[in-house]
């Protein structure tokens, strides 16, 4: 099997007009993009990045580079999960780097990670953005294939954030855990054997500045039915969202309801991610 | 008559002869960082981590830890964990890196302890305990080290760390990474006990037990510490962050974190 070593750039900036427009982008497979959609009410572009192949297989190499100039407004979301195949040998490895500007907003919501049985993947992701930029970063993970009863089955899945905050590191994340050991704190937890997670960065600073948010507490009533919900601050600029929910349709629920509860004090979360 | 020259070894391991001269002054220097290592890791010694249940409390308040068993589990899946990956590795760089006088890479260590703890009130107790652990080393000892960290921290605006401190400690007291790694797993597993008996139903033979059992997992996981690269320290529990996230807006609680 073909390995790839994908790459992709983009960088939005404003124009005279106001609108935020992709000033440049480069792609190689499997990394694609769709048209953009500038959503006129919300003044946000929305780009979806799109992996036409069925998924990482191993071998695969993935870069990218996604920056926000000063003054826009981009959303970046992928149309399917990304599913990480059996490897027989070798590992999958993605890069992924993302700037965000003075006055600007990106917000990154790529649909779930779905690690199959002996799949070894790593994915480095370092955010940097400036004092008043602003960001919304979702990672989400499912436990694998469920629907086929296999689950917490990864070889090595190594998950790295990297978050800082006017040059200041802000939050250092690393998820390097085998199946097992993650199934048992499941278990202990009552979260179940589907238990799927999302990890949620929303970094404000203009907002940490001005106290504690109303939000919230909005955020904290997500806590019921079995999702596990927590919003803390960030020793700079930002907060950490998690979610623990117990199967796939709760934590996309749960997430949505996030979105939009956090969409009333920031508008650009208004747009839809469904457009495209 | 000793026949032993005051220099002489023992052949088998080469350390100095019992009896010798540098035996005598060995073992004096052990028993001074060792003696300096059961008062730091007393309950009798000032840290404030009395206050700290370090996410029991809420984890109790979910319904996850109720009993003896589920406090077991928490101690094996979640604490013995989190010291492997995190703390113990953080303090053996800092280790490292006090006695090169390497204040660079002890500053970052200071920042990169804050940010791999989501949860504000974890973040708060190890500053908290850090900060009160370099100050009585700078009081107590007046050593030159201490007072140096702490005036570096407070110009460079460093936040403090409970592991980082445990390194300070080792280094003023000349005590080896090994002796610093396991004083810092002798405290946190019986501070969190001792923090699970005032919560739960659980005698102080019961505790004793899940203590030693514990501490017999350390010296593995210490081995393992040692040796771990700068960025492969942190661990991920998104229920513990969660908790602890939702303990800082508790309507009542016993522990400040």
């Amino acid at each position: 099997m073909p390995s790839f070593s994908g790459h992709l750039s983009l960088r939005a900036a404003t124009r005279a007009h106001g609108r935020t427009v992709l000033a440049t982008q480069s792609f190689r497979a499997p990394y694609h993009i769709s048209k953009p959609y500038w959503d006129a009410e919300i003044r946000t572009l929305h780009v979806q990045v799109v992996n036409p192949t069925a998924g990482i297989l191993a071998g695969d190499r993935l870069e990218s580079e996604i920056a926000v100039d000063a003054g826009a407004a981009l959303l970046v979301t992928t149309p399917s999960a990304s599913r990480l195949f059996h490897m027989r040998d070798g590992v999958a490895e993605c890069r992924q780097h993302f700037s965000v500007a003075a006055n600007a907003w990106l917000e990154v919501m790529p649909e779930p990670l779905v690690p199959h049985r002996a799949s070894r993947y790593r994915q480095v992701t370092t955010v940097e953005v400036e004092p008043s930029g602003e960001l919304l970063f979702v990672d989400q993970l499912m436990p694998g294939r469920v629907g086929h009863g296999e689950a917490w089955v990864w070889d090595r899945l190594q998950l790295e954030l990297t978050v800082r905050v006017g040059g200041e590191l802000a939050l250092r994340e690393r998820f390097d855990q085998s199946g097992e050991e993650l199934r048992q704190l499941a278990a202990l937890a009552g979260s179940g054997a589907k238990a799927c997670f999302a990890n949620a960065i929303l970094i404000a600073p203009a907002a940490v500045a001005s106290g504690e948010p109303p939000w919230r507490a909005q955020l904290s009533a997500l806590h019921r039915d079995g999702v596990w919900a927590g919003v803390s601050p960030l020793r700079r600029g930002g907060w950490s969202l998690k979610i623990v929910a117990p199967d796939t349709i709760h934590l996309r629920k749960t997430v949505r309801e996030a979105r939009q509860i956090l969409a009333g004090y920031f508008p650009r979360l208004g747009c839809d991610t469904r457009k495209l | 008559m000793n026949s032993v020259s005051a220099t002489s070894t023992e052949p088998w391991h080469g350390r100095p002869a019992r009896g010798s001269e540098n035996h005598g002054q060995n073992a004096r220097a052990t028993s001074t960082w060792l003696v300096g290592l059961l008062q730091a890791g007393d309950s009798f010694y000032p840290t404030g981590s009395y206050a700290h249940s370090f996410g029991l409390e809420p984890l109790v308040q979910e319904g996850v830890v109720r009993d003896r068993a589920t406090l077991r589990d928490f101690i094996f899946l979640s604490a013995l964990p989190a010291l492997r990956h995190t703390e113990l590795p953080l303090a053996a760089h800092a280790w490292h890196a006090f006695g090169g006088a390497n204040w660079s890479r002890i500053g970052e260590l200071c920042v990169l302890s804050s940010a791999l703890k989501t949860a504000r009130e974890a973040r708060a107790a190890s500053e908290n305990i850090g900060r009160q652990r370099a100050e009585l080393m700078a009081t107590l000892r007046a050593h030159p080290l201490a007072q140096e960290f702490l005036t570096r921290a407070s110009v460079e605006s460093w936040p403090h760390s409970a592991s980082i401190s445990a390194a300070l400690e080792g280094r003023v007291l000349g005590a080896p990474l090994t002796a610093v790694l396991a004083g810092i797993s002798y405290a946190t597993l019986s501070a969190l006990l001792s923090a699970a008996m005032k919560i739960l139903r659980l005698g102080q033979n019961a505790s004793q037990s899940l203590l030693t059992e514990a501490l017999g997992a350390s010296p593995a996981l210490i081995a393992a510490a040692e040796s771990t690269p700068f960025e492969e320290i942190g661990w991920f529990n998104p229920w513990l962050d969660i908790a602890a996230a939702r303990h800082e807006t508790a309507d009542a609680r016993m522990f400040i974190s």
